[in-house]
Protein backbone atom coordinates (compact mmCIF):
# COMPACT_ATOMS: atom_id res chain seq x y z
CA UNK A 1 0.00 0.00 0.00
CA UNK A 2 1.51 3.46 -0.92
CA UNK A 3 1.94 6.22 1.85
CA UNK A 4 -1.23 8.26 0.94
CA UNK A 5 -3.55 5.31 1.00
CA UNK A 6 -2.40 4.58 4.29
CA UNK A 7 -3.43 7.94 5.03
CA UNK A 8 -0.15 8.75 6.41
CA UNK A 9 0.94 12.34 7.49
CA UNK A 10 3.95 13.27 5.86
CA UNK A 11 6.20 16.24 6.48
CA UNK A 12 9.31 17.08 4.23
CA UNK A 13 11.70 19.12 5.32
CA UNK A 14 13.86 19.81 1.88
CA UNK A 15 17.15 21.91 0.46
CA UNK A 16 15.46 24.47 -1.41
CA UNK A 17 18.58 24.44 -3.82
CA UNK A 18 17.05 21.28 -5.49
CA UNK A 19 14.06 23.51 -6.86
CA UNK A 20 13.84 27.19 -7.49
CA UNK A 21 10.90 27.45 -8.11
CA UNK A 22 9.23 25.35 -5.06
CA UNK A 23 7.52 28.00 -3.52
CA UNK A 24 5.04 27.81 -6.95
CA UNK A 25 5.31 24.11 -7.38
CA UNK A 26 4.52 22.90 -3.85
CA UNK A 27 1.11 25.04 -3.86
CA UNK A 28 -0.85 22.20 -6.11
CA UNK A 29 0.50 19.60 -4.11
CA UNK A 30 -0.89 21.58 -0.37
CA UNK A 31 -3.60 21.97 -1.81
CA UNK A 32 -4.54 18.51 -3.17
CA UNK A 33 -3.28 17.18 0.64
CA UNK A 34 -4.56 19.60 2.59
CA UNK A 35 -3.14 19.06 6.26
CA UNK A 36 -2.09 15.44 5.02
CA UNK A 37 1.37 16.46 4.13
CA UNK A 38 3.61 19.88 5.62
CA UNK A 39 6.41 21.10 3.53
CA UNK A 40 9.40 23.06 5.18
CA UNK A 41 12.09 24.63 2.93
CA UNK A 42 14.95 24.94 4.03
CA UNK A 43 18.01 27.29 2.82
CA UNK A 44 20.58 24.11 3.67
CA UNK A 45 19.52 21.24 4.58
CA UNK A 46 22.51 21.33 7.13
CA UNK A 47 20.05 23.24 8.98
CA UNK A 48 18.16 20.62 10.23
CA UNK A 49 18.19 19.85 13.59
CA UNK A 50 17.03 16.61 15.60
CA UNK A 51 14.63 19.06 17.51
CA UNK A 52 12.70 19.89 14.10
CA UNK A 53 12.28 16.21 13.58
CA UNK A 54 11.30 16.25 17.04
CA UNK A 55 8.58 18.69 16.30
CA UNK A 56 7.57 17.10 13.50
CA UNK A 57 6.77 13.81 14.53
CA UNK A 58 4.70 15.31 17.78
CA UNK A 59 2.68 17.32 15.62
CA UNK A 60 1.52 14.67 13.62
CA UNK A 61 3.67 13.52 11.15
CA UNK A 62 3.73 10.00 10.63
CA UNK A 63 6.66 9.78 7.99
CA UNK A 64 9.67 12.24 7.83
CA UNK A 65 11.03 13.13 4.90
CA UNK A 66 14.55 15.27 4.85
CA UNK A 67 15.66 15.63 1.25
CA UNK A 68 19.19 16.76 0.13
CA UNK A 69 20.86 17.56 -2.62
CA UNK A 70 23.72 15.13 -3.80
CA UNK A 71 26.29 14.70 -1.70
CA UNK A 72 29.29 16.92 -3.38
CA UNK A 73 26.35 19.15 -4.58
CA UNK A 74 25.92 21.12 -1.95
CA UNK A 75 25.79 24.77 -2.47
CA UNK A 76 27.33 25.25 1.18
CA UNK A 77 29.98 22.17 0.90
CA UNK A 78 28.78 19.82 3.56
CA UNK A 79 25.14 20.45 4.66
CA UNK A 80 23.57 17.03 3.60
CA UNK A 81 26.61 15.24 4.99
CA UNK A 82 25.31 17.05 8.17
CA UNK A 83 21.39 17.10 7.26
CA UNK A 84 22.47 12.93 7.67
CA UNK A 85 24.48 12.73 10.53
CA UNK A 86 21.37 14.58 12.42
CA UNK A 87 18.62 12.50 10.78
CA UNK A 88 20.71 9.30 12.42
CA UNK A 89 21.13 10.76 15.63
CA UNK A 90 17.63 11.94 15.61
CA UNK A 91 16.42 8.25 14.83
CA UNK A 92 18.42 7.17 18.10
CA UNK A 93 16.16 9.16 19.88
CA UNK A 94 13.03 8.00 18.68
CA UNK A 95 14.23 4.50 19.29
CA UNK A 96 14.31 5.38 22.85
CA UNK A 97 10.66 5.49 22.71
CA UNK A 98 9.54 2.81 20.60
CA UNK A 99 9.20 4.67 17.40
CA UNK A 100 10.11 2.66 14.11
CA UNK A 101 13.82 4.31 12.97
CA UNK A 102 12.00 4.50 9.63
CA UNK A 103 9.98 7.12 10.73
CA UNK A 104 12.84 9.70 9.63
CA UNK A 105 14.15 9.00 6.35
CA UNK A 106 16.94 10.78 4.29
CA UNK A 107 16.15 11.15 0.62
CA UNK A 108 19.73 12.07 -0.67
CA UNK A 109 18.84 12.79 -4.47
CA UNK A 110 21.14 11.25 -7.06
CA UNK A 111 24.03 13.60 -8.80
CA UNK A 112 22.47 15.23 -12.08
CA UNK A 113 19.01 14.93 -10.63
CA UNK A 114 16.90 17.85 -11.99
CA UNK A 115 13.36 17.74 -10.28
CA UNK A 116 10.71 19.71 -8.90
CA UNK A 117 9.77 19.47 -5.35
CA UNK A 118 6.22 18.43 -6.29
CA UNK A 119 7.18 16.05 -8.90
CA UNK A 120 9.16 14.42 -5.90
CA UNK A 121 6.95 14.27 -2.94
CA UNK A 122 4.64 13.07 -5.35
CA UNK A 123 6.54 10.38 -6.20
CA UNK A 124 7.74 9.70 -2.70
CA UNK A 125 4.24 9.52 -1.75
CA UNK A 126 3.61 6.77 -4.55
CA UNK A 127 6.35 4.78 -2.57
CA UNK A 128 5.08 2.09 -0.08
CA UNK A 129 4.39 2.34 3.10
CA UNK A 130 7.43 1.14 5.16
CA UNK A 131 5.20 2.05 8.77
CA UNK A 132 1.57 2.73 9.55
CA UNK A 133 -0.06 5.88 11.19
CA UNK A 134 1.83 6.59 13.86
CA UNK A 135 1.31 4.87 17.74
CA UNK A 136 1.19 8.52 19.06
CA UNK A 137 -1.11 9.42 16.69
CA UNK A 138 -3.72 6.63 17.36
CA UNK A 139 -3.33 6.98 20.91
CA UNK A 140 -3.86 10.37 20.64
CA UNK A 141 -7.38 9.22 19.00
CA UNK A 142 -8.14 6.48 21.58
CA UNK A 143 -7.54 9.67 24.39
CA UNK A 144 -10.20 11.34 22.67
CA UNK A 145 -12.69 9.05 23.03
CA UNK A 146 -11.94 8.33 26.29
CA UNK A 147 -11.81 11.62 27.01
CA UNK A 148 -8.43 11.85 28.54
CA UNK A 149 -6.48 13.69 26.04
CA UNK B 1 33.95 24.07 30.58
CA UNK B 2 31.75 21.56 32.28
CA UNK B 3 31.11 18.40 29.95
CA UNK B 4 28.22 16.43 30.22
CA UNK B 5 25.98 13.49 28.78
CA UNK B 6 22.03 12.90 28.52
CA UNK B 7 21.24 10.24 31.02
CA UNK B 8 18.84 7.30 29.30
CA UNK B 9 15.86 7.89 28.29
CA UNK B 10 14.92 5.05 31.00
CA UNK B 11 16.79 6.36 33.99
CA UNK B 12 15.42 10.17 33.34
CA UNK B 13 11.35 8.16 33.19
CA UNK B 14 12.08 6.51 36.03
CA UNK B 15 13.18 9.35 38.46
CA UNK B 16 9.85 11.76 37.49
CA UNK B 17 7.53 8.86 37.28
CA UNK B 18 5.46 9.29 40.00
CA UNK B 19 5.09 13.33 38.70
CA UNK B 20 2.35 14.62 35.98
CA UNK B 21 4.06 18.42 35.50
CA UNK B 22 7.68 18.89 34.97
CA UNK B 23 9.70 21.88 34.48
CA UNK B 24 12.79 21.26 32.10
CA UNK B 25 15.17 23.54 32.98
CA UNK B 26 18.15 23.86 30.69
CA UNK B 27 21.61 25.45 30.84
CA UNK B 28 23.19 28.10 28.28
CA UNK B 29 26.00 27.99 29.20
CA UNK B 30 29.16 25.00 29.45
CA UNK B 31 26.60 22.00 28.70
CA UNK B 32 24.95 24.03 25.49
CA UNK B 33 28.77 24.21 24.27
CA UNK B 34 29.02 20.28 24.79
CA UNK B 35 25.35 19.97 23.17
CA UNK B 36 23.87 17.77 26.02
CA UNK B 37 22.12 20.69 28.08
CA UNK B 38 21.14 23.71 25.83
CA UNK B 39 17.98 25.01 24.58
CA UNK B 40 18.41 22.74 21.82
CA UNK B 41 18.53 19.83 23.85
CA UNK B 42 15.81 20.97 26.08
CA UNK B 43 13.56 20.78 23.37
CA UNK B 44 14.41 17.45 22.48
CA UNK B 45 13.90 15.85 25.56
CA UNK B 46 10.46 17.70 25.66
CA UNK B 47 9.20 16.11 22.74
CA UNK B 48 10.74 13.01 23.74
CA UNK B 49 8.77 12.58 27.17
CA UNK B 50 5.47 13.72 25.81
CA UNK B 51 5.76 11.79 22.97
CA UNK B 52 6.57 8.93 25.06
CA UNK B 53 3.71 9.71 27.39
CA UNK B 54 1.22 9.83 24.75
CA UNK B 55 2.08 6.53 23.68
CA UNK B 56 1.80 4.93 27.20
CA UNK B 57 -1.61 6.80 27.41
CA UNK B 58 -0.27 9.17 30.33
CA UNK B 59 -1.20 12.42 30.90
CA UNK B 60 2.14 14.73 31.26
CA UNK B 61 2.50 18.38 30.96
CA UNK B 62 6.33 19.58 30.25
CA UNK B 63 7.22 23.14 30.15
CA UNK B 64 10.45 24.10 28.77
CA UNK B 65 12.88 26.95 30.37
CA UNK B 66 16.51 27.10 29.60
CA UNK B 67 18.62 29.87 32.15
CA UNK B 68 21.69 31.59 30.96
CA UNK B 69 23.19 29.54 33.98
CA UNK B 70 22.00 27.33 36.12
CA UNK B 71 24.38 28.10 39.05
CA UNK B 72 23.77 31.42 38.94
CA UNK B 73 21.25 32.89 41.61
CA UNK B 74 20.49 35.49 39.74
CA UNK B 75 19.53 33.16 36.51
CA UNK B 76 18.23 30.96 39.22
CA UNK B 77 15.45 33.55 40.14
CA UNK B 78 14.03 33.62 37.03
CA UNK B 79 11.99 30.37 37.99
CA UNK B 80 10.89 31.81 41.10
CA UNK B 81 7.05 32.49 39.76
CA UNK B 82 7.49 29.23 37.96
CA UNK B 83 9.07 26.62 39.68
CA UNK B 84 5.60 26.23 42.11
CA UNK B 85 3.60 25.53 39.60
CA UNK B 86 5.56 21.98 38.58
CA UNK B 87 5.68 18.52 40.38
CA UNK B 88 9.08 18.20 39.63
CA UNK B 89 12.13 20.07 37.89
CA UNK B 90 14.34 17.60 35.25
CA UNK B 91 17.46 19.73 35.61
CA UNK B 92 19.20 20.11 32.19
CA UNK B 93 22.58 21.37 33.92
CA UNK B 94 25.55 19.88 35.22
CA UNK B 95 26.05 18.82 38.73
CA UNK B 96 26.38 22.27 40.31
CA UNK B 97 23.39 23.68 38.48
CA UNK B 98 21.14 21.03 39.84
CA UNK B 99 22.28 21.67 43.68
CA UNK B 100 22.26 24.99 42.68
CA UNK B 101 18.66 24.85 41.86
CA UNK B 102 17.59 22.38 44.25
CA UNK B 103 19.10 24.79 47.45
CA UNK B 104 17.41 28.19 46.40
CA UNK B 105 14.07 26.19 46.04
CA UNK B 106 14.49 23.28 49.05
CA UNK B 107 11.16 22.30 48.64
CA UNK B 108 11.24 21.91 44.99
CA UNK B 109 11.86 18.41 43.59
CA UNK B 110 15.42 18.77 41.38
CA UNK B 111 16.45 15.84 39.59
CA UNK B 112 19.09 15.14 37.25
CA UNK B 113 18.72 14.55 33.37
CA UNK B 114 22.33 14.52 32.54
CA UNK B 115 25.17 13.11 33.60
CA UNK B 116 28.22 15.40 34.71
CA UNK B 117 31.47 14.23 33.34
CA UNK B 118 34.55 16.48 33.30
CA UNK B 119 36.37 19.50 32.67
CA UNK B 120 37.21 20.09 28.99
CA UNK B 121 37.38 21.05 25.66
CA UNK B 122 35.91 21.49 22.77
CA UNK B 123 38.47 19.94 20.63
CA UNK B 124 36.36 19.93 17.26
CA UNK B 125 32.79 20.13 16.36
CA UNK B 126 31.42 17.18 17.97
CA UNK B 127 34.46 16.33 20.37
CA UNK B 128 35.55 17.07 23.43
CA UNK B 129 37.99 15.93 25.92
CA UNK B 130 38.82 16.66 29.05
CA UNK B 131 41.73 18.00 29.91
CA UNK B 132 41.88 19.56 33.72
CA UNK B 133 40.98 17.54 36.79
CA UNK B 134 40.32 20.52 38.70
CA UNK B 135 43.25 19.83 41.51
CA UNK B 136 43.71 23.24 42.83
CA UNK B 137 47.63 23.23 42.68
CA UNK B 138 48.03 24.04 38.87
CA UNK B 139 51.56 22.58 37.17
CA UNK B 140 50.64 23.86 33.62
CA UNK B 141 53.47 26.39 33.43
CA UNK B 142 56.00 24.19 34.34
CA UNK B 143 54.55 21.14 31.12
CA UNK B 144 54.30 23.77 28.20
CA UNK B 145 50.56 24.04 29.27
CA UNK B 146 49.65 20.25 28.70
CA UNK B 147 48.51 18.80 32.29
CA UNK B 148 50.11 15.48 32.91
CA UNK B 149 47.96 14.26 35.80
CA UNK B 150 45.19 14.53 33.41
CA UNK B 151 45.94 13.72 29.99
CA UNK B 152 48.85 11.09 30.54
CA UNK B 153 46.65 7.73 30.89
CA UNK B 154 48.85 7.10 33.78
CA UNK B 155 48.62 10.35 35.61
CA UNK B 156 52.47 10.39 35.54
CA UNK B 157 54.14 13.74 36.68
CA UNK B 158 57.59 12.08 36.12
CA UNK B 159 57.11 11.17 33.03
CA UNK B 160 57.52 9.46 30.19
CA UNK B 161 56.72 6.12 31.13
CA UNK B 162 58.47 4.63 27.81
CA UNK B 163 55.67 2.94 26.28
CA UNK B 164 54.11 5.05 23.56
CA UNK B 165 54.34 4.63 20.38
CA UNK B 166 54.14 6.82 17.44
CA UNK B 167 53.42 9.61 20.24
CA UNK B 168 50.42 7.54 21.15
CA UNK B 169 49.59 6.46 24.24
CA UNK B 170 49.88 2.28 24.89
CA UNK B 171 46.32 2.61 27.22
CA UNK B 172 44.53 3.73 24.82
CA UNK B 173 46.16 4.48 21.20
CA UNK B 174 43.64 7.21 19.97
CA UNK B 175 45.01 9.87 22.58
CA UNK B 176 48.64 11.21 22.57
CA UNK B 177 50.99 10.55 24.88
CA UNK B 178 51.04 13.96 26.95
CA UNK B 179 54.56 13.66 27.65
CA UNK B 180 55.78 13.43 24.27
CA UNK B 181 53.20 16.63 23.56
CA UNK B 182 55.16 17.98 26.84
CA UNK B 183 58.74 17.32 25.79
CA UNK B 184 58.04 18.42 22.36
CA UNK B 185 56.63 21.54 22.74
CA UNK B 186 59.34 22.64 25.46
CA UNK B 187 62.01 21.86 23.07
CA UNK B 188 60.29 24.19 20.29
CA UNK B 189 60.21 26.95 22.90
CA UNK B 190 63.48 26.07 24.15
CA UNK B 191 62.57 25.96 27.95
CA UNK B 192 63.67 21.81 28.60
CA UNK B 193 65.59 22.94 30.99
CA UNK B 194 62.24 23.51 32.90
CA UNK B 195 62.51 19.44 33.23
CA UNK B 196 65.69 19.18 34.75
CA UNK B 197 64.28 21.36 37.64
CA UNK B 198 63.01 20.26 41.29
CA UNK B 199 59.46 21.00 42.24
CA UNK B 200 57.72 20.60 45.35
CA UNK B 201 55.29 18.04 45.64
CA UNK B 202 51.76 18.71 44.11
CA UNK B 203 49.57 19.50 47.86
CA UNK B 204 46.90 16.86 46.83
CA UNK B 205 44.95 18.71 49.95
CA UNK B 206 43.60 21.07 47.89
CA UNK B 207 41.69 18.56 45.58
CA UNK B 208 40.61 16.31 48.14
CA UNK B 209 40.30 15.56 52.11
CA UNK B 210 38.76 18.81 53.40
CA UNK B 211 35.09 18.38 52.15
CA UNK B 212 34.00 20.80 49.41
CA UNK B 213 36.00 23.10 48.63
CA UNK B 214 35.51 26.74 48.73
CA UNK B 215 36.81 30.05 47.17
CA UNK B 216 36.13 33.27 48.98
CA UNK B 217 37.11 36.70 47.81
CA UNK B 218 36.04 39.72 50.24
CA UNK B 219 36.31 41.99 46.86
CA UNK B 220 33.76 39.97 45.55
CA UNK B 221 31.57 40.35 48.36
CA UNK B 222 28.27 42.55 48.82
Amino acid sequence: MDQKSAGLKVTFFFCQQIDEHQDVNRRALEKEFGSEIRFFPLPCSGRIEPQHLMRALESGADKVYVITCPEGACRYREGNMRARKRLTFAQGLIEEIGLERERLELINLPAGTITTIDKLARELLAREALVGPSSLQAQALEGKKLGVA
Amino acid sequence: MITAERKPLSEIKEMIAPYRKILIVGCGSCVAECASGGEKEVGILASLLRMDARKEERDIEVKEITLDRQCVYEFIDQLTDLIDKYDAVLSLGCGAGVQAVAEVFSQAIVVPALNTTFIGETKEAGLWVENCRACGDCKLGYFAAVCPVTRCSKGLFNGPCGGSKDGKCEVDPDTSCAWQLIVERLDKRGQLDLLEKVYPPADWSRQQGKGPRKIKREDQTI
